[in-house]
């Protein structure tokens, strides 16, 4: 990627489209994609288009008027001072290829230009600046898209919630069943014990799976009668 | 952190405050009853449907019921937060909402746009009150309702989720 935005600043001038470099903040998104644009915008003419490689090969350019500028300036006012302050400034910018340009900053004379510079490495601002729309845009998308994604998620934890709570009343009701069922079978399992050691003399009328229940009463009556 | 569906769908902080539950409220549409925070599609919910209310209190005491949608027209844009679809008064307890003042009509649910949560609210009158119609269905508020006819806090409530029954709606432009 790295090598890519080089070469495009240094032939300064637009690359074809297909070559255009990635969002610098953004290394992850495709490389292809035209970032902080929708088709619209697009299609809505070249104007319309945000200027970062143009940029670039404006920025070319407007360094050697600045320089004549800025030596015309420090000819005039500040001959002493600017050399001293080239000197120490030089060391801290990084960014810049022209030591003079830092200065140029300090001055409220000179115009606000160099800043334009300054920027290279953060693309979001200054396309921000020209183009409000595609960002802005960018954004608020982001910004529905994470309310759909928590709208969605608090859906499934909903659903979730309630499915807990059914299992749970599931696994309640189906202890005590058994619990109900144990205690009707332990009750009637008394009044067996007492009949069924008396009175069990004949065949025991068997349907195919009698409840204990019957069982008994039919020994019962057995017994009756 | 609350597992209540009302909660976690956050029909409790759109559309009502907390609130003890102290009625039971059931829902059957065709005769299947609606569990909190299901899916339903719109041809489930076309005509109204059957509602069962169990109570503390034996006596006679009558409910008011209110069904809206909070996502109108869409839920990323609830512009037209909340559509009334339905506003029954004078319901009978264990009686079916067909024995109550139907002072708005049932409205199908129809959502064009995203998935909507369609909330039904209950409150106890205190006493047989008459209750005006709003002059439109859409920007209800169910708790300026409740104050103006001194309902006082719900007693049950339940939603579930709706959309369109084919296709997702076409792409929505910002």
């Amino acid at each position: 990627m790295e090598e890519l935005w080089k070469d495009i600043s240094l032939n300064a001038s637009p690359p074809p489209l297909d070559r255009h470099p990635v969002y610098h903040g953004r290394q992850a998104d495709c490389f292809l994609r035209l970032p902080s644009m929708v088709l619209q915008d697009f299609l809505a003419g070249p104007l319309n288009r945000p200027l970062y490689p143009p940029q670039a090969a404006a920025k070319e350019p407007s360094l050697p008027p600045l320089e004549t500028a800025l030596s015309l300036n420090s000819a005039k006012e500040f001959l002493g001072e600017a050399d001293q302050q080239a000197n120490t400034q030089s060391n801290s910018s990084s960014n810049n290829t022209n030591g003079n340009v830092s200065i140029s900053c300090d001055f409220s004379a000179v115009p606000p230009r160099p800043a334009a510079l300054f920027s290279l490495c953060s693309r979001k601002r200054s396309t921000t600046e020209t183009h409000p729309g595609g960002a802005d845009r960018h954004q608020k998308r982001m910004i529905k898209n994470r309310e759909s994604a928590a709208r969605s998620r608090a859906r499934k934890q909903a659903s979730h919630a309630y499915t807990i709570e059914l299992e749970m009343e599931v696994s309640h009701l189906q202890e005590e069943n058994a619990k109900l069922k144990k205690q009707n079978e332990e009750a009637s399992g008394n009044e067996e014990c007492v009949d069924g050691v008396l009175s069990f003399t004949g065949p025991i009328e068997c349907a195919s799976v009698p409840e204990r229940g019957q069982a008994i009463c039919r020994l019962r009556r057995y017994e009756k009668s | 952190m609350s597992r209540d569906p009302l909660v976690v769908g956050n029909v409790i902080g759109d559309i009502l405050d907390p609130f003890v539950k102290s009625a039971t409220l059931r829902l059957l549409y065709n005769n299947k009853e609606v569990m909190n925070g299901s899916e339903l599609k719109p041809s489930a919910v076309v005509n109204e449907p059957r509602v069962e209310i169990r109570g503390r209190d034996t006596r006679a005491t009558l409910y008011t019921l209110v069904m809206v949608d909070p996502d109108a027209p869409s839920p990323s844009n609830p512009t037209k937060r909340e559509h009334l679809h339905w506003l029954v008064t004078d319901i009978p307890e264990t009686a079916n909402a067909s024995y109550g003042n139907e002072i708005v009509p049932y409205e199908s649910p129809r959502p064009t746009a995203g998935i909507h949560r369609f909330v039904f609210v209950l409150f106890r009158q205190s006493v047989r009150q008459t209750i005006y119609a709003p002059g439109w269905r859409q920007n209800f508020n169910s708790r300026d309702f409740a104050a103006l006819y001194n309902l006082g806090a719900p007693v049950a409530a339940m939603y579930f989720n709706c959309q369109r029954e084919n296709g997702c709606g076409g792409r929505r432009y910002l």
